[in-house]
């Protein structure tokens, strides 16, 4: 890989910078009009450390905005539009210009090339309906390597593992709950992996902890490859890891990184762990300025001796908001209940919601899901068991397609539910 | 034209286009690196020396020459003399030789002023006057050449015997940053580009990839802005 110079980098950093909040600015009102809150224009970030006098942006910004209204380019000029499950009622709309889709390409590919995929390699996707947009980025950038790819479809394990055998997949490209409910599939179905011809296994949308990344190598004979990602906006691969799995390489000429302390706002020291915020430098058509990602995760100071000097990120899963992530969808708290009424047709008395996580040391293999605990009422009880069956199901199916992520209800008696979240 | 917040940079041996429309601030921009606008604020500097405070004549013997915006020759003097003026920081220091040698390279680039030497500058036509233009810039033997609308006014004939000409004096070692209204025929030649409206930086990247850029093509190649609305909001 050849690298541009730091200081022909941070020069590169700066002139991507203005020309995207230039744009951002004339283009997006909401930008426009959040500046000269601040009492800034675009103009006055003169270096790249000005950019912390600018707002941030959040996610619930996405969604007030519903649909066009980040977009920073006409709509004759996008040439995709990707909605995401949003954190509120409204789902996320991002759009990709034609020069965006080859960023995407760009940025993709690279991080594919770092984890060893060439043009021998056949590589496969699997991901949940939630992560669809990811799943073309990652066939497109393959593409560009001239891997063989098998695009995102969603297969029973059967098949998949039918696919991955058959096929002689060489690279996996999935999450980490998939590849752990794969894995024990596996290991119950009594298959053997040296069956198969993997031997790289990308993982993305969750961090993993070391005793699992452990776990999968030894199991299915594979080196894993994390890549962090945002997934509503605008795609994955913006950090990757190199040969040394110490940390993930931004992909600095085209995001700009801040960790800040998330309650102040302000930029933490380097080294410091806190809320990782990125700037994008070449988008188009969606701008992020100062997204808060409510990852939490810390800027490594020292250079990695791989050679690519992209700054990393450690980045362990934790969140610094009330986000829950499954399977790399982002979900907020009251989008569920809202959907949920909306399934349902009433408002629940009681709900609990949390993620069930995957564990790899559970031999069946369940995959993260979400847990929707309801207190079982006069509104909900049927004397045909058939019947509440059915509401249930419908409901599950319903939240499902609206957050898309698999979801489990489960009905309660008072007294066995906690009082945490109504 | 006020420009702010702006960044650019350009690498040893290539060739950078800036374009935009008129009042975007791109003269000023050239003005203000040969020191003829010294009252700028922030910093530029050229193989590592800053540019603060010096004055035309300085920047002009650190390398970096101007052909400026309509040409400026002087037309009752002599084509020879002209480009001899472009010389002066280098007569004092009794070049001489090296100086007759580069005269030499300035006439074989363009002939015409050859056959022109003794002829007032006043008499040529445009498309020579602007090759005397860039003949005299040569002359002070530049690292980095800038050149203010070298098309302006021109036959699209000439225009691309000068951009050739560009092509050329890049592939002899000297780089170029290139300001032009002709987009079109200023990034077919270009490395980079950079695209300036009013007084900011709003793309910049491959001209290759400006070339094809939707935005670049409905502002500044002369496409249609209807053609490009047809039928949607």
């Amino acid at each position: 890989m050849d690298y541009p110079e730091s200081e022909q980098r941070r020069q590169l950093q700066l002139e991507r910078l203005q020309s995207t909040l230039n744009r951002a600015f004339r283009s997006v009102p909401f930008h426009q009009n959040r500046f000269h809150e601040f009492g800034m224009d675009a103009f006055q970030v003169e270096t790249l450390s000005d950019l912390s006098k600018l707002p941030f942006m959040e996610r619930k910004d996405l969604g007030e905005h519903y649909p066009y209204g980040l977009f920073a380019v006409p709509l004759r000029d996008i040439v995709r539009i990707h909605t995401a499950p949003g954190t509120n009622l409204n789902p996320t709309v991002t759009g990709y210009t034609k020069q965006d889709l080859n960023v995407w390409r760009e940025m993709v590919s690279r991080a594919l090339s770092i984890s060893g995929v060439t043009a021998m390699d056949i590589l496969q996707i699997t991901f949940d309906p939630g992560l669809a947009n990811w799943g073309r980025d990652y066939k497109d950038g393959a593409e560009a390597l001239e891997a063989s790819v098998i695009p995102n479809t969603p297969l029973s394990l059967e098949k998949q593992l039918m696919v991955l055998r058959d096929y002689k997949t060489t690279v996996l490209v999935t999450t980490p709950s998939s590849a752990s409910q794969l894995a024990s599939y596996m290991f119950r179905s009594e298959f053997n992996p040296t069956g198969l011809n993997l031997k790289t296994l990308i993982l993305v949308g969750d961090a993993i902890e070391n005793p699992f990344r452990a776990f999968l190598e030894d199991r299915l004979h594979v080196t894993v490859w994390l890549h962090y990602g945002l997934s509503e906006v605008p795609g994955p691969a913006m950090a990757f890891e190199c040969e040394n799995h110490e940390g993930l390489h931004v992909s600095e000429d085209y995001f700009f990184p801040e960790i800040i302390n998330p309650q102040s706002g302000e930029i933490l020291a380097l080294g410091n762990s806190g809320e990782l915020v990125f700037t994008s430098l070449s988008t188009r058509a969606f701008p992020l300025i100062r997204f808060r990602t409510g990852d939490k995760a810390r800027l490594i100071a020292e250079p990695c001796s791989c050679g690519c000097p992209f700054v990393r990120i450690e980045w362990a899963g934790e969140r610094t908001d009330q986000l829950i992530t499954i399977n790399g969808v982002k979900l907020r708290q009251a989008q569920i209940l809202r959907n949920l009424e909306k399934a349902l047709g009433f408002i629940p008395d009681k709900c609990h919601i949390n993620k069930q996580q995957h564990s790899y040391l559970d031999k069946y293999g369940a995959r993260s899901y979400l847990e929707v605990s309801l207190l079982m009422n006069e509104k909900l009880f049927s004397d045909e068991i058939k019947m509440l069956q059915k509401l249930i199901n419908t409901a599950e199916e319903k939240l499902h397609e609206n957050i898309g992520v698999p979801v489990k209800i489960k009905l309660k008696e008072l007294g066995t539910f906690s009082d945490e979240i109504q | 034209m006020a420009i702010k917040g702006v960044s650019l940079s350009v690498a040893q041996g290539e060739l950078v286009s800036l374009i935009g429309a008129n009042g975007s601030g791109k003269s000023t921009l050239l003005q203000a690196i040969v020191g003829l606008l010294p009252g700028w604020e922030g910093k530029m500097s050229f193989w590592d020396n800053s540019l603060k405070g010096l004055a035309p004549p300085a920047i002009v013997q650190k390398g970096i020459s101007l052909v400026p915006e309509g040409r400026l020759i002087f037309p009752p003097l002599t084509v020879l003399d002209n480009l001899k003026l472009g010389a002066y920081t280098r007569y004092r220091k009794k070049q001489h030789r090296e100086i007759a040698q580069d005269l030499e390279m300035v006439m074989t680039l363009f002939p015409i002023l050859k056959e022109r030497s003794y002829q007032a500058a006043g008499t040529l036509s445009g498309g020579e006057q602007q090759m005397l233009a860039i003949g005299r810039a040569l002359m002070a033997k530049p690292k980095l050449l800038l050149l203010d609308e070298p098309s302006m006014g021109l036959a699209p004939l000439l225009v691309d015997r000068i951009l050739q000409t560009l092509v050329q004096l890049r592939e002899n070692g000297i780089t170029i940053l290139l300001v032009e209204q002709n987009a079109q025929a200023a990034l077919k030649i270009a490395d980079r580009g950079y695209v300036l409206e009013t007084g900011r930086v709003v793309l910049q990247g491959s001209a290759q990839d400006l070339l094809a850029d939707d935005e670049v093509k409905r502002a500044y190649l002369g496409k249609d802005y209807g053609e490009f609305y047809e039928g949607r909001a």
